[in-house]
């Protein structure tokens, strides 16, 4: 019981939010192409992207703001190409995808010689990390259980209140209709005269801004570093929720909480001595289980689809056999 | 014929294109794109031993190109042969340093675990994938990540060579693949790729299995009314492949490094995947592409040392060629944009 309370307790929810901000705003992110019917494989490099340039905005400028700034600047550089080459081009969006991530982890790392002739990391050199947010208030109000609620940073903020936002962006705003009706039904777009490009690069832009605060929220949130291939499958993570969730932001948001929590919770296992090679694997671990279990459990649906569906198609032939009779 | 030369004219003018982008980055990182180029290729062909290793890094991709060529065919993304070359390589290692048999035969035992590593590490997301339709995208980058911390597991806590740091004990001579010169480390591991790659060509050009998998990757819904059973169909082809990255890892221990360690090879997967995208899924194109970019990292060596670049710059310029690539064929014909998609989906 001991043990549970040192590994359970309220640092570790607060761990938990930590982790989930970046995941959640790449797989929110990533939810607008996903509605807008765009496979985007290529998130995990885009944030990787993002994260160095944050770094070195935050360097050049002495301030986490425009660091931040800079990093969604690359993030909306990444995002206009891909949307050029899937959109536009019409290339294949998994290759795409991954080509972008390729070039993200080569570039980093160049860049990252070119500027401070090292290899590794990039630590010091007066990168100023963000602020965190005390709410006044919050100690008074919850006690012990305040970090819940105060001392993230503002991206930790954003990355939340950005639930609720989409939900009703998508359930309320033309624009959320149309990337909707774009990724569901490309042709009812098409015949109600909307621009599936236009929707298109506008999700992928969308994409990249959200994402791009991700970025920021790696190497400028609590730790001020960046390291080579510091995504670290991040990014595909958030695909893996993509997929399941279908893009539904509160199903983003439990599926974020999920790998939140399994990454805060491997690091902790790590303090009791376990194999940190083994622990490391706990996260993808239970993003690989979430896609086969829910990937499975959608299978009854499809089989009742098809049974209708060809109950359907059999009441039609009777209906059509009776009409031939009919007339004899 | 005219169209397989306007194909492969297409494929060089990208490939241009995208080396005309990478020496603007060049210039942007504060080199001399000439003075790049000739390192490379300085470091790639400037001698018989140059040659020799360039050879040598074109092994694994031409092995993992051949694997991702299996499942681009069947229309399978198989971007998990990272992680199967790494339990291959293990596997091999494991069968290297604790079974004593004879020459020969404890080789091919070795590669055979390898093969069945491979394809156990792919059967799960391959299941997946078959049965009810799970990404095989996500599931096999995803199983990457745990494939390599796996294999660090293993050699760490497991078998770590007493006294050594993140490495197996060597493996015994008997397993060793014969080296080919003196002077290299380039073994047999070019011959096992080169006949797999013509090997897998003739399987898809002249047998009835390998039209059904041609098939199901351009024409699904033309196949299963020929009669292809298309799920198992893709369940194959994905272990198929899972078993060509796994052997990839065994040729790289038994021929290379006669021992499994920690980030034993690094990125040969992606690269494999990236020759097998370049030669837009056939096996004997490959064979051309892994060259080449088995010179672009055997000369990337001498560009760390002799210049003030990254070695990484060669990955930049491999994404590059991929995108420029993907984007040619709507350059040419844009206002078709079928011919766009049907391009890359085989």
């Amino acid at each position: 019981m001991e043990i549970l309370d040192k590994l359970i307790n309220v640092a570790l929810i607060a761990a938990t939010l930590r982790t989930t901000a970046p995941i959640l705003l790449v797989a929110l992110g990533g939810s607008f192409t996903t509605k807008a019917g765009i496979f985007n494989i290529g998130l995990e490099g885009q944030m990787l992207a993002r994260a160095f340039f944050a770094v070195i905005g935050s360097i050049w400028t002495g301030s986490a703001f425009a660091g931040v700034a800079c990093g969604v600047a690359a993030a909306l550089a990444f995002a206009l190409a891909f949307a050029v080459l899937v959109v536009t081009f019409r290339a294949n969006e998994v290759v795409v995808g991954l080509a972008l991530n390729i070039l993200a982890g080569g570039m980093t790392i160049s860049l990252m010689k070119a500027i401070f002739g090292t290899r590794g990391s990039i630590v010091g050199h007066g990168i100023v990390g963000l602020p965190k947010v005390q709410i006044p208030g919050a100690q008074a109000l919850l006690g012990s259980w305040a970090p819940l609620i105060s001392g993230f940073t503002p991206i930790v903020y954003v990355a939340f209140l950005a639930v609720p936002l989409l939900v009703l962006f998508y359930n309320r705003t033309r624009l959320g209709l149309y990337i909707r009706v774009v990724g569901e039904k490309p042709e009812a777009a098409e015949a109600l005269g909307i621009s599936i490009t236009r929707v298109r690069y506008i999700a992928s832009l969308l994409c990249g801004l959200l994402a791009g605060l991700a970025g920021a929220h790696l190497s400028l949130g609590y730790i001020t570093m960046f390291t080579e291939n510091m995504s670290s499958g991040r990014g595909f993570m958030a695909v893996a929720i993509l997929i399941f969730s279908n893009g539904d932001p509160l199903k983003v948001l439990a599926g974020c909480l999920l790998f939140g929590f399994a990454d805060a919770f491997s690091l902790r296992l790590q303090t009791f001595g376990f194999p940190s090679y083994l622990v490391l694997t706990v996260p993808y671990v239970v993003a690989l289980t979430a896609l086969f279990a829910l990937s499975y459990r959608a299978r009854p649906k499809i089989i009742k689809e098809t049974l209708a569906s060809m109950q359907k198609l059999l009441s039609a032939d009777r209906n059509s056999a009776q009409v031939d009779k009919n007339p004899q | 014929m005219t169209d397989r030369l306007r194909a492969i004219s297409g494929q060089i003018i990208a490939v241009g294109v995208a080396l005309l982008m990478g020496a603007i980055i060049i210039l942007l990182v504060g080199e001399s794109p000439v003075h790049v180029l000739m390192t490379l290729l300085r470091g790639a062909f400037g001698d018989q031993e140059k040659i020799a290793g360039t050879l040598l890094q074109t092994t694994p991709i031409l092995i993992c190109g051949v694997a991702a060529c299996i499942g681009l065919r069947g229309g399978m993304f198989n971007v998990g042969i990272e992680g199967q070359l790494f339990l291959g390589g293990f596997a091999a290692a494991w069968v290297g340093f604790s079974f004593s048999l004879p020459a020969g035969i404890h080789t091919l035992a070795a590669l055979a675990l390898a093969v069945v590593a491979g394809a156990a590490w792919v059967a799960i997301p391959a299941y997946f994938r078959a049965r009810y339709n799970t990404n095989e995208v996500v599931s096999t980058i995803l199983s990457n990540y745990i494939a390599v911390l796996l294999t660090s597991y293993f050699t760490i806590f497991l078998f770590k060579r007493p006294g050594g740091w993140s490495e197996t004990p060597p493996i015994l001579a008997t397993a060793y693949l014969p080296e080919i010169f003196s002077f290299s480390r380039l073994n047999w591991g070019l011959f096992i790729g080169l006949v797999l790659a013509v090997g897998a060509a003739l399987i898809f050009r002249y047998t009835s299995w390998g039209y059904g998998v041609t098939m199901v990757g351009s024409a699904p819904k033309f196949a299963e009314y020929g009669g292809v059973n298309v799920k198992r169909q893709g369940f194959v082809v994905l272990l198929l492949s899972g078993a060509v990255g796994g052997l990839a890892g065994g040729v790289e221990t038994l021929g290379v490094h006669h021992r499994f360690m920690e980030g034993f090879a690094p990125g040969f997967g992606f690269d494999g995947l990236i020759a097998a995208l370049l030669a837009n899924g056939s096996p004997v194109a490959t064979i051309v592409t892994a060259l080449f970019f088995g010179a672009l990292r055997s000369g990337s060596l001498l560009l760390e040392v002799d210049t003030t670049a990254s070695r990484e710059i060669i990955t930049v310029i491999q994404a590059l060629i991929i995108l420029s690539v993907s984007a040619q064929v709507l350059i040419k014909r844009r206002g078709d944009s079928q011919a766009g998609e049907r391009r890359w989906k085989f």
